[in-house]
């Protein structure tokens, strides 16, 4: 474990360093602070927009920071060279895989924390009237947010483990839309009863394989009153264990890969 | 006591875009004994790194076998042994010489900061150990990987050009660290382009060419067989005209004569020429070859049978 945290601390100050990531999250947070610009809308309109806005803002910029961030973990780490000075040492490829992917998960929540904190803030201010629940709300909202990105790090380093940082950014960049936006036309296929049983093998199949990413979008939810979650804790149980089984699925790929890769 | 590196046969093999297959490292037998400084010198593409990538686990042999200490390279228990400074190395640039140390040494389960300290003194950064790397001159960057290098106190290093592109006064400090380091009982395995280096601090040699031992020993079993220098004075004109001998070189002026012939020559039919014709002997110097000549002509040499046996297809 020692060694595990050793380079994921490492993997962390390295992170939060990259000139690429904060420029994302400087981007991001500037949106957010714009946000005040929505107040030329009616009360209730505002809420919804202002609440849209930091959600979609959040989102974006988080899944930008997870793609890059992790997209080039191991392999810059193969081109300078600094992967032969440590697994050189006792240390064994999975160690050394799943230290960075802890590191990356680690480096990604500071940055989301960071947005969610500038958006509560933001929100107190412009909304001093709105009850304690919606300011929980986007903390709710962020945090099924950190789980979907947790997963898309850990798909994005997974195949970081043997496809090349371009061909990865954009194969990670489309399976979070498709799992994103998709995995509702999955279902239809698999519901329909007049879908034949080959295509919803298929539609199953591939509906099972893919990240869910759409089961942690919840702020409908949480922009909307209306639109509320059936059984809250039943849901953030099943979506956490959803997403820990997801990530432990696809970090184990990721090992067996890298465990043959020649670096 | 096991040699400290033992391969057999080693080989290492890539398909080649035509489906085909190159061995870049072929069949290769390489012994170095514990304690020695070990020189394995080749061309660019010779198939030196690929070599020391398999000797630290970190690529998988074609075929053959490899053993470190008496072990299998694939025990990981080799690696508490053994330390790497690879060639140009970087180290994460956000962090202090001694966060550097700290980070290395807890990949040990090292938790040791006087340790750290001790070594940072042995390369001479204790003043900047509060520095980051990004502020380190190449010179101090190599001196930390050294430094690095020694934390599990290794039996053996491996160095990858360690004074590739340093400064003179860079150069002599990781020359005479590495020298220490011999002093201290460690067996050091040196990839090099500075022959003179080389030359100056291995026991022992191995040339590789296109993945191929082409030579292999002592330094001075391989730097023999040189050349003899004879001078001598007041040596008659038909002395120096009556020697004939096979790529010897004589050269005559005002009675002193000078002969650089092979050492494999007959020299005291030379000796004994000058003797007769009263000349007086000044000196018989033996000069061994240079590790440079001995690395072009090896290299040539095998270059030359590779093209004629693809010649010949």
């Amino acid at each position: 474990m020692r060694v595990i945290f050793s380079i994921a601390a490492t993997t962390i100050g390295e992170a939060i360093r990259r000139r690429v990531l904060l420029v994302i999250l400087l981007v991001g947070t500037l949106l957010l602070a714009i946000a005040p610009g929505l107040q030329v809308l009616s009360a209730r309109q505002e809420r919804t927009v202002l609440k849209s806005f930091m959600f979609g803002t959040m989102q974006l910029t988080s899944a930008a920071i997870a793609i890059i961030l992790t997209v080039y973990l191991i392999p810059n780490e193969i081109d300078r060279r600094t992967i032969y000075t440590i697994l050189c040492k006792p240390v064994r490829r999975w160690q050394f895989l799943v230290g960075k992917y802890v590191g990356a998960i680690g480096a990604l929540g500071m940055m989301m924390a960071l947005m969610t904190f500038i958006s509560v803030i933001l929100f107190y201010v412009m909304q001093r009237d709105a009850p304690v629940s919606e300011l929980a709300g986007i903390g709710q909202v962020a945090v099924m947010y950190y789980v979907q990105m947790c997963i898309l790090a850990a798909v994005s380093i997974t195949l970081s483990t043997f496809v090349a940082p371009l061909v990865n950014f954009f194969l990670s960049g489309g399976l979070y839309l498709v799992g994103t936006l998709f995995t509702s036309v999955f279902e239809t296929f698999e519901q329909n009863s007049k879908t034949p049983g080959l295509v919803k093998t298929i539609a199953h199949l591939v509906g099972s394989l893919l990240p869910n990413f759409s089961r942690f979008n919840i702020q409908n939810s949480a922009i909307n009153s209306v639109q509320t979650i059936g059984s809250e804790t039943r849901y953030y149980v099943e979506s956490g264990v959803y997403g820990v089984m997801y990530i432990i699925a696809t970090i184990i790929v990721g090992m067996l890969i890298f465990e043959k890769r020649e670096v | 006591m096991p040699a400290a590196i033992e391969t057999n046969k080693l080989t290492k093999s890539y398909k080649t875009k035509n489906r085909g297959t190159t061995n870049v490292v072929n069949n290769l037998d390489l012994h170095v004994e514990e304690g020695e400084i070990f020189g394995f010198l080749g061309p660019n593409g010779a198939g030196k790194t690929t070599t020391i990538k398999m000797l630290l686990n970190v690529i998988t042999p074609t075929s053959g076998e490899a053993q470190i200490l008496g072990k299998d390279v694939d025990d990981i228990e080799v690696h508490r042994l053994l330390s790497y400074l690879p060639e140009k190395p970087y180290y994460y640039e956000h962090m202090t010489g001694m966060e550097i140390l700290k980070f290395y040494a807890s990949l040990f389960g090292i938790n040791d900061n006087e340790k750290c300290m001790r070594l940072l003194e042995k390369v001479n950064l204790a003043g900047d150990m509060n520095k980051t790397i990004n502020q380190y001159s190449k010179g101090m960057q190599q001196r930390i990987g050294l430094a690095q290098s020694l934390l599990n106190d290794p039996k053996l290093l491996f160095l990858d050009e360690p004074t590739g592109g340093l400064d003179p006064i860079a150069h002599i400090e990781i020359r005479d660290l590495i020298l220490q380091f011999r002093d201290e009982g460690k067996t050091v395995f040196i990839s090099s382009h500075e022959l003179s280096d080389v030359e100056r601090i291995c026991d022992r040699v191995a040339i590789i060419n296109k993945g191929t031992i082409e030579k292999q020993g002592k330094l001075e079993d391989l730097l023999a067989g040189g050349r003899v220098e004879i001078t001598a004075d007041g040596v008659p004109q038909n002395v120096s005209d009556s020697i004939k001998l096979t790529d010897t070189i004589v050269s005559f002026k005002d009675g002193r004569i000078i002969v650089d012939m092979p050492d494999s020559a007959d020299t005291n039919s030379v000796i004994d020429s000058i003797r007769t014709g009263k000349g007086t002997i000044s000196s018989i110097i033996p000069r061994r070859k240079r590790l440079e000549d001995l690395f072009i002509e090896t290299v040539r040499d095998a270059n030359q049978v590779i093209k004629d046996k693809e010649d010949a297809k």
